[in-house]
């Protein structure tokens, strides 16, 4: 693939417990090229965000290979690895008093001199990101006192300032309402398509993934998956998202229902 | 930035004001009318009194060394309690969190109480300059080097806080030890010590202590970057690609320098380290450290020749300890914080 920007190679999730392993999930592998939008989709527990915290470089790797532009993700500097990849959590800390502006412009670190001072440019970039995400002058606004909604955009938003070629979020539409999830959804879609950016995120939501997603990461009880919603439909794989069989999925309604 | 310049002035003021009146008021009273006299004229009359000689001399060697001092130490404590406090997301940090002042005291009570019970020269001038400071500096440098070899391990804040807190136990229990062996002059030496005090600094002292502030304050000016940085969190900062280790090293060692020399040439000195920053908080209204950091320090050098400017208001000829009041002050503000609690 020529505009191939991340491989992973037979990864597996797990930690140590003294000297023992304990492996969460085994044997993931998957590419993703520039402007695609990538779901993962996975029942709780099953390692989604550990995953993601792998790829941002949070975690250190179990076992298994990262690759971003063909190079391993260890061999990356910190500079370089915050150029690559930006990172949205679902429940981002506030802090009060600290401006919506002053919290985009920490996501300038690796931009801005050492006192930290944000140039006209990054300004400029600063107020575009607020206008995609449709928060239009909030710059001078307390970002303490903004709704969930609000700040869960605002992080994106600084992910945006960040201008890495990967954003990755993990459950950005949690918490959320149907209307606030709609539209970050529509956001990281054009983020995608039209910007030419990589964006993975985690959910729950799999209507909506399947709706609005270029491919499908599943991490379900019997393996991992990746491939376009429609052919994961007519694969019949999201049966395996739970080990509970009574769960069926409805290819009408792209919803769950529980079987009798 | 503009919108703060009136608040900067403000305080600006309000400092130098303090600075002054801390200097024209104390235990003994001494005519405004003189204190100018002998400050800006001293050298063009001729024949100088015994009067004024013996108002010089308080000047020169008691007043204005204490309220340079007391300065010294308001800015050095506050920096380092908005730094620690940031560092943690926790608005109780402040320089005694990590257990700084209860090192630097093993320090001193080693220094004091093991150094007799050794059989240690206590009158050796080097020792009577350097051996109290240098002791509490040693204590508050060992912990911070303890600090990151086990950064690794204490990974998440609350851990920190808790080994902050034992080393503090451990500490006293040690220093209880040495007290029931000791003898009654190193006791004294070491009770008057943790008193606190801004008086009684060699000029030398007063410079090598000046020294480590300045270069505190100016490694703190270095940390802007990285305490904005860390506003929404370690593991922001650490996804943003931010080498968290380097800057919470950065971070230990410049709030080291600041409370460890404070503690060491006045005392382990309470609560302006965790009170300052929150009133600049409240006054200035920005989390950002560019403000801040400037405004905490002015803030803090006022706070501090305020409460020293205090500890003689009895007018009586004595003089209350600086901890005493620096509580008086301290505290109300801590307890508004808990109640409000909203950081």
């Amino acid at each position: 693939m020529e505009n191939m920007l991340l491989e992973i190679k037979n990864l597996s999730l797990g930690f140590h417990i003294g000297k023992s392993e304990k492996v969460i999930f085994d044997g993931i592998g998957a590419q993703a090229g520039r402007g695609e939008v990538i779901a993962l989709i996975g029942s709780n527990g099953r390692g989604k965000s550990t995953l993601l915290r792998t790829l941002v470089g949070l975690q250190n790797i179990f076992r298994g290979t990262i690759l971003y532009e063909g190079r391993d993700i260890n061999g990356f500097s910190h500079k370089e690895l915050s150029e690559m990849i930006a990172f949205v959590s679902s429940h981002t800390e506030r802090a009060n008093h600290l401006s919506v502006k002053d919290m985009l412009g920490i996501n300038c670190y690796y931009k801005t001199n050492w006192l930290g001072n944000i140039t006209e440019a990054d300004s400029a970039k600063i107020s575009k990101a607020l206008e995609m995400v449709g928060l239009e002058g909030f710059e001078d606004r307390n970002s303490f006192d903004l709704s969930d909604g609000e700040y869960q955009r605002a992080t994106i938003a600084a992910a945006i300032v960040q201008d890495s070629q990967i954003i990755i979020l993990d459950e950005p539409t949690a918490f959320l309402d149907i209307a606030n999830r709609f539209m970050i959804t529509k956001l990281l879609q054009r983020i995608a398509h039209e910007w030419g950016k990589l964006v993975i995120f985690s959910t729950h939501d799999l209507q909506l993934a399947i709706d609005m997603c270029d491919k499908i990461w599943l991490m379900a009880a019997d393996g991992f998956y990746n491939d376009t919603p429609c052919s994961l439909m007519e694969s019949g794989a999201f049966e395996k998202l739970f080990d509970n069989s009574k769960m069926v999925f409805n290819k009408l309604t792209r919803t769950f229902e529980v079987k009798d | 930035m503009k919108k703060y310049t009136k608040y900067y002035t403000l305080f600006a003021l309000l400092m130098l004001l303090c600075l002054v009146a801390d200097i024209i008021f104390g235990s003994v009273s001494i005519p405004f009318g003189d204190i100018i006299e002998n400050i800006f004229l001293h050298g063009t009359s001729d024949s100088i009194s015994a009067g004024d000689e013996y108002v010089r001399d308080i000047l020169f060697s008691f007043r204005i060394p204490k309220a340079v001092t007391a300065l010294l130490a308001g800015i050095g404590l506050s920096l380092c309690g908005l730094q620690m406090q940031t560092l943690f997301k926790n608005p109780l940090a402040d320089p005694y969190i990590l257990g700084v002042s209860a090192s630097s005291g093993l320090g001193v009570a080693v220094f004091v109480m093991g150094g007799t019970l050794l059989g240690l020269d206590m009158g050796h001038p080097l020792f009577q300059i350097f051996g109290i400071a240098g002791a509490a500096m040693a204590g508050a440098f060992l912990l911070m080097m303890l600090i990151i070899s086990l950064s690794h391990k204490l990974k998440n804040n609350l851990s920190l806080l808790i080994f902050g807190v034992m080393v503090g136990s451990v500490a006293s229990a040690i220093i209880n030890l040495l007290q029931y062996f000791t003898s009654a002059s190193s006791l004294k030496m070491y009770v008057i010590w943790t008193m606190g005090s801004f008086a009684g600094l060699s000029p030398l002292q007063l410079w090598l202590l000046a020294g480590m502030v300045v270069v505190g304050v100016a490694m703190s000016v270095c940390n802007i970057k990285d305490l904005n940085a860390l506003l929404l969190g370690e593991q922001y900062a650490a996804a943003l690609g931010i080498n968290i280790r380097g800057v919470k090293i950065r971070i230990l060692v410049a709030t080291t320098l600041l409370a460890g020399s404070v503690t060491a040439f006045c005392g382990p000195i309470g609560f302006i380290g965790i009170a300052v920053p929150h009133i600049t908080r409240f006054i200035f209204r920005d989390a950002n450290h560019k403000v801040l950091l400037p405004a905490t320090a002015l803030v803090g050098g006022t706070m501090m020749l305020f409460a020293d400017l205090l500890t003689n208001i009895p007018a009586s000829g004595n003089v209350i300890p600086i901890n005493t009041v620096t509580a008086l002050l301290g505290i109300p503000v801590i307890l508004v914080i808990i109640l409000k609690n909203r950081v």
